[in-house]
């Protein structure tokens, strides 16, 4: 390491590349963690954590028993073990004794991107509540049609406050802090909204995932869904090449026209129709093929609810959008985890080497900083995978029931896992001899006292 | 994986040995064929699984694959993914959804499918039932033209009437003959199968759960693979060999190297 070091200096190793390689050197190694310990504070299982995003330094989580708990990830509360292991008590606890908490599960627990002052979170109880940290008190709460599966706020908003809030219900709802009443409904799904994601690239752009097994694409300032995953589109390769796509679509249609020379050419003409038709855009002007008795005049932007393709044979459990918004990763139940490309709209057709996920509960799915890797809550293990190749690359066994969530926090390379056996379990890169020096109370000496 | 080709002779894991063969093969013909027998290592693994297809008396099907048993034996299963989306393009073989379990599909080569249908068209023609030309239509229009798995109600009334006047009747004989069934969840789409394959399927689940009872019944959950092989299963048509590559390509099984040979355990996750 001190001859990377020196090399930087000297400019032989970018300054990006040297930071790369520690971080993945350091992520290869990440196992349960021996010099920290979060003293969970719930009676239920765990259903969502998040560290905040401006400081990176406290974890809230969400659990089964209607509680909702802060811990500080930094600084432990007190040590153990001679000074060697950390222990992280909650710094707060809101639970059913709570004059305005949630009676039921909390299905999903957010900080407010902007600071740690607020956060957010939806419970099976119909609620959605917007607590104030420091007093813990409800600020505002929304009522919604049913069971809140999962609430999100947009990390990149700079001019809306919005809440997208995935329920049973098929419609997903926009809830408004700043003036504390439901902004907008998105309609398009066919069942409940399991996962609700905001596009990390843009702060209008909303990704949904539904029990309906469709993964939907909304700008929430347009009326209908401009995009909808179909498992079936796929492309051959991270991105295709330019040429290639085109190329794809003419051949399809060629072929389409081939073995039938002899048609006439109004029928030609509706092949042609409907191999443009089955891709994934919708263009403005209708062009569905004529369905004789459901002919009616649609909005353009609500055509979209027309299509029922869907990207996964069962529901969708878990999105996540990678770091540079050009990939998200979608877990159905299905036990199938895909990549797709945001820009194309296609599937990958990356196989990743999952055997069972967990179909009932909405799952939280992590990615590593360059988006090399991904974290899978696998029954009870969290795999971590490769995200290009699909290969397992790590396997984290600790837990004794089914892992729900994970997060794992860029600034210091550490995975948090909560699971149904009521712990959250920390995994960090293994520390290296030299690095005990500089922990914990320790008596003065040198190697060379008795 | 790479070790389990130099394995027994009956072996499963041949990929080793039938890379070699192709390439042999290849060598010869370089002269005379330029672009046919290209062989992927999928390719190999397809034709292979297809020759091992057992042979079942009582019903009269193609063989097929599952796509589970090409996991197992080509290492890359993101590479297996996306050569099955090139030959399907292609239209070399077909690949249909199987409802025994989560993601099963079954692939099939596509003069294997067409062999099937006509000896459907042949059955019904026997019983004497009356609209037989919408097989001809389905084989022209739909096959060709829809290559995924499933297709939507109104997609397939188009696509039929582009060889004549179409009638409820004729998508009811479709489903009778077992080329097509409803989707439950939603009844506007439909399925491609295989037809005649439902005791099939039987077996494929119930052998499924036989092996792996077998092998939880045991102490310490595992056993010798050659010794696994010859055990004959009671409730399933369908060989040993079918199943072991099912279960360990959909990771219910896995494949131990041990200095007395390979072994197979129940993975525990």
């Amino acid at each position: 390491m001190w001859r990377e070091i020196g090399d930087r200096e000297a400019g032989k190793i970018r300054p990006n590349a040297f930071a790369n390689r520690f971080k993945r050197n350091r992520i290869e190694s990440l196992q349960l963690s021996n010099h920290k310990d979060i003293v969970s504070a719930h009676r239920g299982s765990i259903n969502s954590l998040q560290v905040d995003l401006t400081e990176g330094r406290y974890l809230l989580s969400g659990a089964s028993d209607a509680s909702v708990a802060a811990y500080d990830v930094q600084r432990p509360t007190e040590y153990e073990g001679n000074g060697i292991i950390g222990k992280h008590k909650c710094l707060f606890v809101v639970d059913r004794t709570h004059e305005s908490g949630h009676q039921y599960a909390v299905s999903s627990a957010v900080w407010y991107p902007i600071d740690t002052g607020l956060f957010v979170t939806g419970s099976y109880d119909y609620h959605i509540n917007v607590w104030d940290t420091n007093t813990t008190q409800v600020v505002t709460n929304f009522k919604m049609p049913g069971k809140v599966y999962k609430t999100a706020m947009s990390s990149l908003a700079t001019s809306h406050m919005l809440i997208a809030a995935g329920t049973e219900d098929v419609q997903v709802r926009l809830c408004d802090i700043a003036s504390g009443a439901l902004a907008h409904t998105l309609s398009g799904h066919r069942d409940g909204v399991m996962t609700v994601e905001w596009s990390s690239s843009s702060e209008w752009v909303l990704v949904t995932g539904g029990c309906d097994g469709a993964i939907r694409f909304w700008d929430i300032r347009r009326a209908g869904c401009f995009l909808v995953l179909d498992q079936s589109q796929s492309q051959l390769g991270r991105r295709p090449p330019i040429l290639d796509r085109s190329a794809t679509n003419k051949v399809s249609s060629s072929k389409s026209s081939s073995p039938s020379p002899n048609l006439p050419v109004k029928a030609r003409a509706a092949q042609r129709k409907l191999s443009n038709g089955s891709s994934m855009k919708q263009s403005p002007i209708a062009k569905i093929p004529a369905k004789g008795p459901l002919r009616q005049r649609l909005h353009p932007g609500m055509l979209s609810a027309q299509d029922r393709a869907t990207a996964h044979y069962g529901a969708v459990t878990g999105l996540k959008v990678t770091e540079d918004g050009m990939h998200l990763l979608s877990a159905g139940s299905d036990s199938r985890l895909r990549l797709w490309d945001v820009e194309s709209g296609r599937n990958t057709l990356v196989n990743f080497e999952t055997v069972r996920l967990q179909t009932s509960k909405p799952m939280q799915l992590a990615t590593s900083q360059n988006s090399a890797l991904v974290f899978v809550p696998c029954m009870t293990t969290v795999k971590a995978f490769d995200m290009w190749s699909g290969r397992t690359d790590l396997t984290f066994r600790g837990h004794y029931e089914c892992v729900n969530c994970c997060y794992f926090s860029f600034q210091d390379q550490e995975l948090y896992t909560g699971g149904n056996d009521r712990q959250i379990l920390v995994w960090s890169p293994s520390r290296l001899v030299y690095d005990e020096m500089d922990e914990g109370p320790h008596q003065d000496q040198d190697n060379w006292s008795d | 994986m790479e070790n389990y080709g130099s394995e027994s002779s009956k072996g499963k894991k041949r990929r080793r040995e039938e890379e070699s063969a192709a390439e042999s093969s290849d060598f010869d013909q370089i002269l005379s064929l330029e672009k046919s027998l290209t062989f992927s290592d999928t390719m190999v693994a397809l034709r292979i699984m297809r020759a091992q297809f057992p042979q079942i008396d009582k019903v009269s099907i193609q063989p097929f694959i599952l796509q589970s048993q090409l996991y197992s034996s080509v290492k890359d299963r993101t590479r297996v993914d996306r050569d099955l989306e090139s030959l399907k393009r292609e239209k070399v073989l077909r690949i249909f959804k199987l409802n025994t379990g989560q993601d099963d599909h079954a692939i099939m080569f596509s003069e294997d499918y067409s062999s099937q249908i006509e000896r459907v068209k042949k059955r019904s023609q026997e019983k004497k039932l009356g609209n037989l030309e919408v097989f001809e239509w389905f084989k022209t229009h739909v096959i060709d033209f829809k290559l995924e798995p499933s297709i939507e109600h109104h997609e397939l009334w188009t696509l039929l009437s582009l060889g004549g006047k179409v009638k409820d009747e004729h998508i009811s004989l479709l489903i009778n003959a077992g080329l097509l069934t409803r989707q439950l969840i939603d009844p506007n789409m439909y399925w491609f199968t295989i037809p005649n394959i439902g005791s099939i399927l039987k077996g494929i689940s119930q052998g499924r759960k036989e092996v792996l009872s077998l092998l939880n019944r045991r102490r310490y959950k595992e056993m010798m693979l050659a010794s696994l092989e010859k055990k004959h299963l009671r409730l399933s048509s369908l060989d040993m060999r079918f199943h072991l590559r099912d279960l360990i390509g959909s990771g219910h099984l896995k494949i131990v190297q041990t200095p007395t040979g390979l072994v197979v355990q129940v993975s525990k996750d």
